[in-house]
């Protein structure tokens, strides 16, 4: 291939680099900026003098912390209930003999093409007479009822490769089914399981038009919904905005510089099992 | 195989506290829909049965409701669009980058964050010069001052403003699908075909692209569901304005049932919105199957 054609391809990887990454850079600088810089249009310049009070005024107003901690509880309870029981649903399914084992899995793969968008009237109107509107329970039932389709479906589909031996000699040892799927599947299963957990950390993390529609009160705020008020609320302090911007990707940021392969084999599974 | 003999009653222990939080959170909020959709209702004072009045008043007389199906499939078309350049450069990042893993991992950054982010985020760019905007400050320092806009402010460009922030944050998650496919297909068959004299785009028009064909369609599939169900974006970014301009079938059931307290038509919306997903999710997969079968 001639050096020209081979130049332009790594151009075009370095363009991609920049346009996908420049606007989060961007971001940082902004927040370190005053008003002033930021309306100069040097948009590609470092800021003067490094602005760090701009963090110090949206975290003192922001309430992150709290924001930051409802994200983290409601996000953990998901979690264990999505797992515990997806595996549950999965392993029926692909060891147990009954006649509605199929119909229950068409049931799931049906709700996966329905939009969590279109149940949050009725879940309002549902959830206001048994007053959970306003508590964590009204966004973790929704969260793990969504989530559960896509988990049964890749941990049946990992459950349905173990062979059967292990848990027959188990049975004839006699453990009974409680037994065997606490003390043999769960643990062999955890590599799906991982994939579940990073599925269902990234959608719940980010999950916002849910948390603006059943919670109101401040208390209970998730940090999407708080990263919103706060811009809406702060709208002529443009650094504080970009330094809550920025306070808000850093959790999953951190979380990606870590854990960046798993998570992007995690999502292809999902995309892929799906 | 044998299957393990367990009693009854531990068939509905481990099945049916999911089945029936997935029943009540799922299926029961959207036959409520289907009823509520009949009514006429604002959501708290008397009710008034009314057949299908909501959806004749939908399809027939609402100046907002077709403009925003237009734009929810002209949202999933673009989301497509978008997918053979993704696989483009799959193909090119792994025949010419060592460790084109990072490189992924790099274009990938976007799709974890939030779309209240992401979408403030380009609010922030798109913003009119005097607060700041980076996108018309870049355009005036090339010197295409002419080229500046109030983008989200303007009806007729606000929409595209919008789809081009989805297509830049799903880039690298499709990217990613088409990079792993791509990675998957064994490297014998290439080295087999460089003997038989078949390198290169060549290579690839023989071998890549047929063997791509089922990661490729779930890409397809993945973007114009998500398409359908598109919401989020829009709703940061402009919420369905300005004057209805950016709305689509989600956001306008939004609006509909939460901001103007019109419950029976926003249910009839959101009813509606329900079948077109189902209906579109098994017309595409049967679309994909037929053009799979072609390929194999």
């Amino acid at each position: 291939m001639p050096n020209i054609a081979k130049g332009l391809v790594y151009l075009l990887i370095a363009v991609l680099v920049v346009t996908q990454l420049y606007p989060l850079i961007w971001l940082a600088l902004y927040s370190l900026k005053t008003n002033e810089e930021i309306l100069s249009g040097q948009f590609f310049a470092l800021p003067a003098k490094w602005q760090w009070h701009n963090y110090v005024e949206a975290y003192t107003n922001g309430s992150y912390i709290k924001y930051l901690g409802n994200s983290v509880i409601i996000t953990a309870v998901t979690l264990i209930c999505v797992i515990v029981l997806s595996a549950m649903v999965a392993y029926a399914i692909t060891r147990f003999k009954f006649r509605f084992g199929p119909a229950v899995m068409l049931v799931f793969l049906v709700g996966m093409m329905i939009p969590m968008q279109s149940t949050l009237l009725p879940l309002m109107k549902i959830f206001s007479p048994l007053e959970l509107i306003n508590t964590r329970w009204a966004l973790i039932l929704p969260y793990v009822a969504f989530q559960l389709p896509i988990a049964i479906f890749i941990l049946s589909g990992f459950m349905r490769s173990i062979p059967t031996e292990m848990e027959e000699s188990a049975h004839i040892d006699g453990a009974n089914v409680y037994r065997i799927f606490r003390s043999i599947i769960l643990p062999i299963s955890i590599p799906p399981v991982m994939t579940v957990c990073i599925l269902t950390f990234i959608t719940i993390w980010n999950e916002y038009i849910m948390a603006a529609t059943f919670i109101s009160s401040d208390r209970l705020k998730t940090l999407p919904f708080g990263i919103y008020s706060f811009v809406s609320q702060y709208s002529v302090n443009y650094g504080d905005i970009g330094a809550y911007m920025v306070m808000g990707a850093a959790p999953v940021i951190l979380i990606y510089f870590v854990l960046s392969s798993r998570i992007t084999k995690g999502m292809v599974a999902g995309a892929v099992k799906g | 195989m044998n299957v393990l003999k367990v009693p009854k009653h531990a068939i509905g222990i481990f099945i049916l506290p999911a089945l029936l939080l997935y029943i009540c959170i799922v299926f029961v909020p959207i036959l409520y829909s289907f009823y509520v959709g009949t009514l006429d209702w604002n959501g708290y004072g008397v009710s008034k049965f009314v057949g299908f009045d909501n959806y004749h008043k939908l399809l027939f007389d609402d100046p907002y409701f077709w403009p925003a199906v237009r734009r929810t499939f002209l949202y999933a078309a673009a989301s497509m669009i978008e997918i053979p350049f993704c696989l483009m450069m799959a193909v090119l990042l792994n025949r010419y980058v060592r460790k084109a893993n990072t490189l992924v991992s790099i274009y990938f950054t976007p799709v974890i964050l939030s779309v209240v982010i992401i979408g403030q985020l380009w609010k922030t760019i798109y913003n009119p010069t005097s607060m700041g905007g980076m996108l018309n400050q870049a355009l005036i320092s090339v010197g295409l001052e002419s080229w500046a806009h109030t983008w989200l402010a303007e009806p007729k460009i606000a929409i595209y403003c919008i789809y081009f922030v989805s297509l830049w944050q799903y880039f690298g998650y499709h990217l990613l699908i088409q990079f792993t496919g791509v990675q998957n297909i064994p490297s014998e068959i290439y080295e087999a075909a460089k003997i038989d004299g078949a390198e290169g785009f060549k290579a690839d028009r023989y071998i890549t692209f047929p063997m791509i064909v089922p990661i490729f369609k779930i890409s397809l599939v993945l973007a114009f569901i998500g398409s359908l169900q598109s919401f989020d974006m829009v709703w940061v970014m402009t919420g369905g304005g300005p004057a209805h301009a950016t709305d689509v079938l989600a956001t306008y059931m939004y609006t509909q049932s939460f901001n103007s307290q019109e419950f029976g038509y926003g249910s009839a919306l959101a009813s509606l919105l329900v079948v077109l997903c189902l209906v579109f999710t098994v017309v595409i997969n049967t679309v994909m199957n037929r053009i799979d079968k072609r390929f194999s």
